[in-house]
């Protein structure tokens, strides 16, 4: 009795009862499923999670003020001078209120530093950025983000027009795409040296964007900033600090703990649900080991050995469990392909995946068949043969 | 090697269950050469399965020597037990058997298939025989699509496909209608006429007079041992 008769009889025997195939298979099926999509879902927030960070730019590190006098111009002057560093911009907030046609919005007005455009990567969706030339730095123009423009009533033929920021004429030169990373709301650009004039005119700064001249000196720049600020603040004890210090290296790392956490978890849910599947399918097959009795005691009057009947009866086990772990891992794939189309991800299937589900599911087979396997092949033919 | 497919000498075979033990076989000597056609009666109780079920290799006995085609079964193991069945005896049996999900063709393959034998090469012997036998238009049938002579000519198709040294049979008419009951005795006379060994089991006087040799047992033993004396006459 070769495999391919074995495996084309156990696949008769599990059509021949469909109900029960499909009632047993249900466990590897959610298992499997579940587990697919979880781990689709974990994949697609991850690439999020990385084109977001990558649209924050390099080896950056980011100083925020955490009081209105945190931190003053002259400490972006000192860091620019600090070794490791390769260059700064600069970033003053304030609130104000744009107003285009009747609309009128209240929003964040960012003032920055000609160096933003490199250090910010804002992304431009319309028109451009703001004057990078020294000579234009007292200009006023405005560049509005993607919600700021949506909520006044932008078009695309709006660039060019006028706005009032509190009241003072701006004309707008471009509008940022919303993807912009992290919390995009209603803001405004203007240069800094604007805001300073118009807005507002003390020497304090909100941001400070530092980036560092390779990969490898994030850290130690960072170290030297800090140090320098403390110094500089005079700050004893954390809790007196004006500032906080953002390294995109250390979020990143932060990331991967939470996304190997939830991996972990993963793997537990998936451990669990094919254990109980297993035990699903053990059950149904010392069932069907003591309604098929009398059958076994006939293969082996007709000359089925042991080890054809253990086959027979594994086979079976194997091709439950592993049909199950197919239907599930199709299920689990279509459902990330709904999630890739919800959550704005690429859709992709992960050959890792089908190959780990599958050859689990096979596995579980085996090891949950082997014991029914062994009592069917186990009968005495005497006993099988006289069983009613 | 003796010329006996079947020689029992002194075989005794006790069962036990719990505290009691039951002595089914009480000490049974008996040969069967070849070509000889056996029927074995007895009541029910009287112990012709349990010597049926030894004689097919499926049992070993309690005591004595039990030797099917010059091999002494309690000398082997599960394996070689299994070797021997499927190259010494072919089984019919009083409810058919046929295995479910399998039709006319691959039941008789069956046999084959566990000796080793190529699918191909299988189904090609057992479509002839089922052709033997009548069955050649219905090879594709599952039993749900066979009537219960049409079944036990499968099943005695599957018993004479491996050429075996010994048919048993285990009240092979029990399940039939007189007519098809019939057909199936006149199938296995002729078998006989072309020289196959034959051993019946059977309570019923009637199917037992087809056999040119009848055992009568009782209580566990040979009670009566009748050749007929017209032997080899049909």
């Amino acid at each position: 009795m070769n495999l391919w008769l074995t495996f084309r009889l156990a696949l008769s025997r599990i059509v021949a009862a469909k109900v029960r195939s499909a009632l047993t298979m249900l466990g590897i099926i959610i298992g499997v499923a579940a587990v697919v999509a979880l781990t689709a879902v974990g994949q697609g927030a991850q690439q999020g999670i990385d084109s977001s960070l990558a649209s924050l730019g390099a080896n950056q590190i980011t100083v925020s003020a955490s009081t209105t006098t945190g931190l003053e111009e002259k400490d972006a002057a000192a860091i620019s001078e600090i070794e490791g560093v390769l260059k700064t911009s600069t970033e003053v907030r304030t609130r104000g209120t744009v107003s285009y046609g009747s609309e009128s919005l209240s929003v964040s007005i960012i003032g920055v530093s000609p160096e933003y455009e490199d250090l910010g990567n804002p992304d431009v969706a319309i028109g451009s950025f703001l004057p990078t030339s020294p000579g234009l730095q007292n200009s006023r123009t405005v560049v509005i983000s993607a919600r700021g423009a949506d909520e006044l009533g932008f078009t695309r033929e709006s660039v060019g027009d006028s706005v009032r920021l509190d009241g003072l004429a701006f004309t707008v030169v471009g509008v940022l795409d919303d993807a912009d990373g992290f919390g995009s709301g209603a803001e405004v650009y203007i240069t800094q040296e604007a805001a300073r004039s118009l807005f507002s005119k003390s020497p304090y700064l909100s941001v400070i964007r530092i980036q560092a001249v390779s990969q490898e000196a994030v850290s130690p720049v960072e170290y030297r900033v800090e140090s320098f600020l403390r110094y500089s603040k005079n700050v004893r004890d954390d809790k007196d600090a004006t500032f906080s210090i953002f390294n995109q290296a250390a979020l990143q790392d932060t990331i991967k703990t939470v996304t190997g956490t939830l991996g972990i978890l993963i793997t537990g849910i998936a451990g669990i649900s094919l254990v109980v599947g297993g035990i699903g399918i053990m059950n149904i097959m010392l069932v069907s080991v003591r309604e098929r009795t009398r059958e076994i005691g006939v293969r082996r009057a007709i000359g089925a050995r042991q080890s054809q009947i253990l086959t027979q009866f594994l086979m079976e086990a194997v091709v439950l469990s592993t049909l199950g772990g197919l239907i599930g891992l199709t299920i689990g794939q279509l459902a990330s392909y709904g999630f890739s189309v919800l959550g704005g991800w690429e859709f992709f299937i992960d050959p890792t995946t089908v190959f780990v589900a599958l050859g689990f599911s096979a596995l579980v087979g085996v090891v949950f068949g082997v014991w029914p396997a062994r009592t069917a092949a186990k009968l005495q033919p005497v006993d099988a043969l006289r069983f009613e | 090697m003796s010329d006996y497919v079947v020689d029992l000498s002194d075989v005794r075979r006790e069962y036990q269950t719990g505290e009691v033990s039951t002595v089914a076989l009480a000490g049974v000597s008996l040969k069967v050469a070849r070509g000889e056609f056996v029927a074995i009666v007895g009541p029910s109780g009287s112990g012709k399965s349990t010597l049926m079920n030894l004689i097919g290799c499926l049992d070993r006995p309690t005591s004595g020597t039990v030797k099917v085609s010059g091999k002494d079964i309690s000398t082997l193991d599960d394996n070689e037990l299994t070797a021997l069945r499927s190259r010494a005896i072919g089984f019919v049996f009083q409810q058919f058997q046929l295995l479910p999900l399998t039709s006319a063709v691959e039941n008789v393959a069956a046999p084959l298939l566990y000796q080793g034998l190529r699918p191909k090469e299988a189904t090609k012997r057992a479509g002839a025989m089922l052709t033997r036998l009548g069955l050649g238009e219905r090879l594709d049938f599952d039993r749900g699509r066979l009537s219960g002579g049409q079944q036990q000519r499968v099943a005695i198709s599957r018993a004479l496909v491996t050429n075996p040294d010994l048919v048993l049979a285990d009240e092979p008419t029990g399940a039939l209608d007189t007519s098809s009951g019939a057909q199936v005795m006149d199938v296995f006379k002729e078998m006989n006429a072309e020289g196959r060994t034959i051993v019946l089991i059977t309570h019923d006087l009637e199917v037992a007079a087809a056999a040119k040799r009848r055992i009568y047992i009782r209580d566990g033993l040979i009670e009566r041992d009748d050749a007929d004396t017209k032997a080899g006459a049909r």
